[in-house]
């Protein structure tokens, strides 16, 4: 096994999502989602590790994690506090939100705070215009939003 | 979040009772009574029923879902698998999270019915990654089932009816709705649609022959076996008939979803939505997407159903309805829009990678003022350059909105060359 | 077989190929219809992506690719239609948004796909001065080869080179859209013995090879067909020329031998061909002029023969048939038995590369000869083809002529040495290990005297007085020759013999 990468028993729960798929490698995205919730980010080991495990080169594990957006190949604030930018959102001042944020934060979208506390980001439509502007903080949607409550949701995350 | 439509129907009718989004809830109001018919019928006349019903695919395409299971080989050589698509990624579209959320049974009858016409022992629900709450939903359902014997083996007793639901999530790309980048994105792989032939049918999931519905399509079906042809038709239109839940959103004064016929004229659905805010004048509505072109206040009395839609040089999409008041400037609607289809193309095909780029970055420089004629002329160009031409269709998704945008709203763009600046100062913000 | 129609000419095809594959199979791709194409490449997987080949075909309403189109019997394809140009041109503008204007100081300037299809079907003029997208520039992908990101087309041809070829999957694109970029794993290196062709397929110069970087413009090289001389395999190549010097080797499609690769062993070898070698011919290690060199070698010939000295012959797997031929013809005609060979061996491996480390093994044994280490005995005369062979086996020979194309280890202990000229430096065949002989062109000319080692032969067998022997040579009348003595060589000669080589019987 690859020196600091994830866990045996992150293995094991890898391993065991293998019978779901005719092939493995179906498994391999739950694979990396189960990484990520224990180590925050996949490093080079990590990818390795998996390319061990799913018989794949490594660079075929990376080009999987640098496609999709949930994925993170560096280190990431302790929380994700993400805004929907797109078009609904946007007629409804989520861009007007996200600016207050990043003044309220400190830090440009895309970055971490310096504390490491919170990572601000913007995203594409999150399927919830009906009850727009919305955030995505850590995996959770609060929706129905102004800055004000924004703000509010924000700083109660430690 | 919403926990029901503004205006329900048969779909949507008990999405207010959360115990409907349990197996004993469900079964309260006909839960499964659709499969409990359908594995009394010869699998190839349930086919043929779906394919009478007319029900057309509810994820954008509006393609006959029973012509679409026809497509798989009767022959049993290999196994036969379903995927559910639940990567609902549409801006605008917000339907299919309501269903999985509120009536996640439904959809799981409606494959388990599905896997009885076509002989698939093997269903995948691929969810997209953001939709975490809907996930542990679907699980859980999925695991009701199972415990209750409607997944496993010999199901309802019938042996060889065996069928297992696998729930995978995705990981945040809007391709991976596409039928076949959500092929790959399953097998493990980048989302990057495949070239075809060869269709899902012969070569699908895994190589397996696949079908792929939409969530909402698979949640009409147990209604249409329980209830028949006649009563399916009875809403709707001819070429398009059931109900949708049209999603309403913008600038609207009661934005949410809204179940209602297909066909039904697009100035009802915004007046059952409260009207544009503010009481404020329509400048624009997209009817069905962010990839649908945009119609004028003219077209309002369209009937929302893609025969007519196309008749308007537009599409029914996945019936996300976005309004746009006088305030909004297109300039800014284009950007939003091409800086989405910029981030989401999956970079294969040489005019969606490059064409979508050089569109955003001309639209960005017009919204700033640094714009000029010829940059006009090639917003009408560069489009043309990409559609049809590509190996899925997302470089025409991409390519359509700029086309409806200058079709409709060109003296905006003429506005930001001559003033060499927005001339929308109370526009929202980008 | 399909009938296949394209711009109104009707060809008869293979059953299940696509169009761009029946046009290949017929050798009329680029060569009588041009279907421009980017990322097919006929011995990598279908790709589909960069679109560049899309031609209309009769009867459906989109342009189709005809990289993936099957060919159905009775198909009309249109190549040159008013659709299919502006496609064409469409996709060469697009693919021009973020390549750098990088002409003047690129390696692939003058073989470039980019410059060639924007001449044949692109647009006059830019549309667009956006600015490029940010990518690397000139950095080193690996000890062979040179990486400019910026020029990418991402037709991924070295991505699929990587994974279904050398099979060592160091490539890959990350990310999507126009950020996508190709990539190695972080801290990975492109590093293996096939690593130089992903070079060959780039159509454009974001992957060059380090050894050819700034050389020489390539509108000033010529191709000469050749085979490569580094094992038995014989991958045919082209050897590029100017002014008298190789500058590279380039691989030469051979769809039985070798298909569109060489190792970058093999590729590399060009470099061998110095002057480090022997140049001047010398008697008892000192120089003389070639006259007196031949004269010594054969005196020692003819006094061999009156005493009724052993003559023997050593033979070389680097030597062509032809030269092997007259080897045989000259023992026969001295009294002696066939020569014996040595072949170096090394690794092979499941792609091209045989364990047997040079190019006519296989013709040595065609003509009946054997190999061994050790001559049988002492000699009174040692005619030997030299190459890579160990001193020791001639300690008992009395006059040691050497014929010598390179800086063979005999030349401290040859009597006589001879140069001989390498098998870039004339005409001939080789028999590769499936026994498919091969003939090679020269490609450039001796700064010194130097004769192929047949005429040498010839030569000392005048001088040594054997009967029937003149020193004109001629080598397609030698190789005449061969196939006639020969059985197995029946009909093969370089008189008859194609670029593609044949099976002996």
């Amino acid at each position: 096994m690859e020196l600091d990468s994830f866990s045996p028993e992150i293995q094991q729960e890898i391993e065991a999502l293998f019978p779901r798929y005719p092939d493995k490698r179906g498994a391999l995205l739950p694979a990396i989602h189960l990484v990520q919730a224990e180590k925050g980010y996949l490093a080079p080991q990590d990818a390795r590790a998996l390319a061990g495990l799913f018989e794949l080169q490594p660079v075929e594990i990376w080009e999987v994690l640098t496609f999709y957006n949930m994925f993170y190949t560096s280190p990431q604030g302790r929380h994700h506090v993400y805004v929907c930018t797109n078009l609904p959102c946007s007629l409804r001042g989520a861009r007007t939100l996200l600016k207050g944020l990043e003044a309220h934060l400190g830090v440009r979208c895309g970055q971490t705070t310096a504390d490491g506390r919170i990572t601000l980001g913007r995203e594409e439509c999150l399927g919830s215009c009906g009850t727009a502007p919305v955030l995505r903080v850590d995996g959770e949607y609060v929706e129905n939003l102004d800055l004000a409550e924004a703000k509010r949701v924000i700083d109660g995350l430690e | 979040m919403i926990t029901q439509p503004h205006i329900t129907n048969y779909l949507s009718e008990h999405y207010g009772n959360d115990a409907y989004s349990g197996l004993a809830g469900y079964q309260e109001h006909e839960g499964f009574e659709g499969l409990r018919k359908a594995v009394r019928m010869k699998p190839a006349d349930v086919v043929e029923l779906v394919k009478s019903s007319g029900l057309r695919g509810r994820g954008g395409a509006g393609f006959s879902t029973g012509l679409k299971w026809s497509f798989m080989p009767t022959e049993n050589d290999r196994p036969k698998v379903f995927v559910c698509n639940a990567d609902e990624s549409e801006p605008g579209s917000f339907k299919d999270r309501l269903i999985m959320e509120r009536g996640p049974h439904q959809v799981l009858e409606g494959i388990l019915i599905g896997a009885w016409a076509v002989g698939a022992s093997k269903s995948f629900i691929y969810i997209r990654g953001e939709y975490e709450f809907a996930a542990r939903r679907l699980e859980s359902a999925v695991s009701e089932l199972y415990a209750e014997g409607y997944l496993g083996r010999n199901i309802l007793g019938k042996k060889g009816f065996d069928h297992d639901i696998v729930v995978h999530r995705g990981a945040g790309a809007y391709i991976c709705g596409e039928e076949t980048g959500l092929l790959e994105s399953l097998e493990g792989k980048k989302g990057q649609p495949r070239k075809k032939p060869p269709f899902p049918a012969q070569h699908g999931a895994f190589g397996l022959p696949t079908t792929v519905n939409n969530v909402e399509t698979f949640a009409h079906v147990p209604f249409i076996l329980a209830r028949g042809i006649d009563w399916f038709r009875e809403s709707g239109t001819e070429k398009s008939p059931g109900t949708t839940l049209f999603g309403v959103s913008g600038h609207i004064e009661r934005p949410g979803l809204f179940e209602l016929p297909l066909g039904t004229p697009l100035v009802e659905i915004i007046d059952h939505a409260g009207g544009v805010r503010g009481g404020r004048r329509l400048k624009g509505v997209i009817p069905g997407g962010v990839s649908m072109p945009v119609l004028p206040p003219t077209e309002l009395d369209v009937p929302m159903a893609e025969e007519s839609l196309a008749e308007r040089g537009t599409h029914l999409g996945t019936g996300g309805i976005m309004v746009m008041d006088e305030t909004t400037c297109m300039v800014r609607v284009a950007c939003v829009a091409s800086y989405f289809f910029r981030d989401e193309s999956c970079g294969q095909c040489t005019q969606c990678r490059e064409g979508t780029g050089w569109i955003h970055k001309i639209c960005e420089r017009l919204e700033a003022g640094r714009g000029s004629a010829a940059d006009l002329g090639l917003l009408d160009d560069v489009p043309t350059l990409m559609e049809g031409q590509t190996i899925c269709a997302f470089a025409d998704a991409a390519a359509w909105p700029i086309q409806g945008l200058m079709r409709h709203f060109r003296s905006d763009f003429e506005a930001h060359v001559a003033e060499r600046k927005c001339p929308f100062p109370e526009s929202f913000e980008l | 077989m399909p009938l296949l129609t394209i711009d109104g000419t009707e060809y008869e095809v293979s059953e299940g190929r696509t169009i761009l594959q029946a046009l290949d199979d017929l050798g009329l791709l680029m060569s009588g219809v041009d279907i421009p194409h980017y990322c097919w490449h006929p011995k990598l997987p279908i790709d589909g992506s960069c679109r560049m080949c899309q031609v209309a075909v009769e009867g459906m309403p989109k342009l189709q690719i005809a990289c993936n189109t099957p060919v159905r019997d009775g198909m009309v394809v249109s190549t040159r239609s008013e659709p299919v140009k502006k496609a064409q041109r469409g996709v060469m503008e697009l693919l021009l948004i973020n390549h750098p204007l990088d002409c003047p100081i690129c390696d692939q300037a003058g073989e470039c796909k980019l410059q060639d299809y924007a001449f044949e079907y692109g647009m006059a003029g830019a549309r667009t001065e956006e600015p490029r997208r940010p990518a690397k520039k000139a950095t080193e992908l690996g000890p062979t080869i040179v990486f400019d990101q910026e020029r990418c087309i991402l037709c991924r041809r070295c991505v699929r080179f990587c994974r279904e070829v050398s099979k060592s999957g160091e490539l890959g694109v990350f990310a999507r859209g126009d950020h996508s970029l190709l990539e190695l794993f972080p801290g990975a290196e492109l590093d293996n013995p096939y690593s130089m062709n992903v070079a060959d397929i780039c159509p454009v110069g974001a992957l060059t090879t380090k050894d050819f970087r700034f050389k020489i413009r390539v509108w000033f090289l010529d191709d000469v067909e050749s085979v490569c001389n580094q094992c038995s395999n014989g991958c045919n190549i082209y050897a590029s020329r100017s002014n008298n010097r190789v500058y590279r080797y380039l691989p030469r499609r051979n769809d039985e031998v070798n298909e569109t690769w060489i190792c970058d062993h093999g590729r590399l070898s060009y470099s061998l061909i110095t002057d480090n070698r022997l140049t001047q011919p010398r008697v008892a290690r000192r120089s003389t002029t070639y006259a007196a060199a031949l004269s010594k070698a054969g005196d020692a010939v003819r006094a061999a023969r009156e005493a009724g000295g052993r003559i023997v012959g050593v033979a070389s797997p680097f030597a062509a048939n032809e030269d092997l031929f007259v080897l045989r013809e000259f023992l026969e005609a001295v009294g002696g038995a066939n020569p014996t060979f040595a072949v170096p061996r090394g690794e092979g491996d499941e792609l091209l590369v045989k364990v047997e480390k040079a190019p006519n093994a296989a013709g040595a044994r065609a003509l009946g000869f054997e190999e061994s280490e050790s001559l049988g005995g002492a000699a009174a005369v040692a005619v030997v083809l030299g190459h890579a062979l160990e001193a020791q086996a001639f300690e008992n020979v009395e006059t040691l002529i050497l014929l010598d194309s390179e800086n063979c280890v005999l030349r401290e202990r040859a009597d006589v040495e001879l140069p001989a000229r390498s098998f870039v430096e004339k005409e001939g065949t080789f028999t590769n290990h499936a026994n498919r002989v091969q003939r090679f062109r020269p490609i450039v000319e001796p700064t010194f005297e130097a004769f192929a080692e047949g005429e040498i032969l010839q030569r000392i067998a005048v001088v040594a007085g054997l009967a029937g022997w003149t020193e004109a040579y001629d080598v397609r009348e030698v190789s005449k020759r061969l196939s006639e003595a020969v059985a197995a060589f029946n009909g093969i000669h370089l008189g008859s013999l194609d670029d593609c080589g044949q099976k002996l019987a």
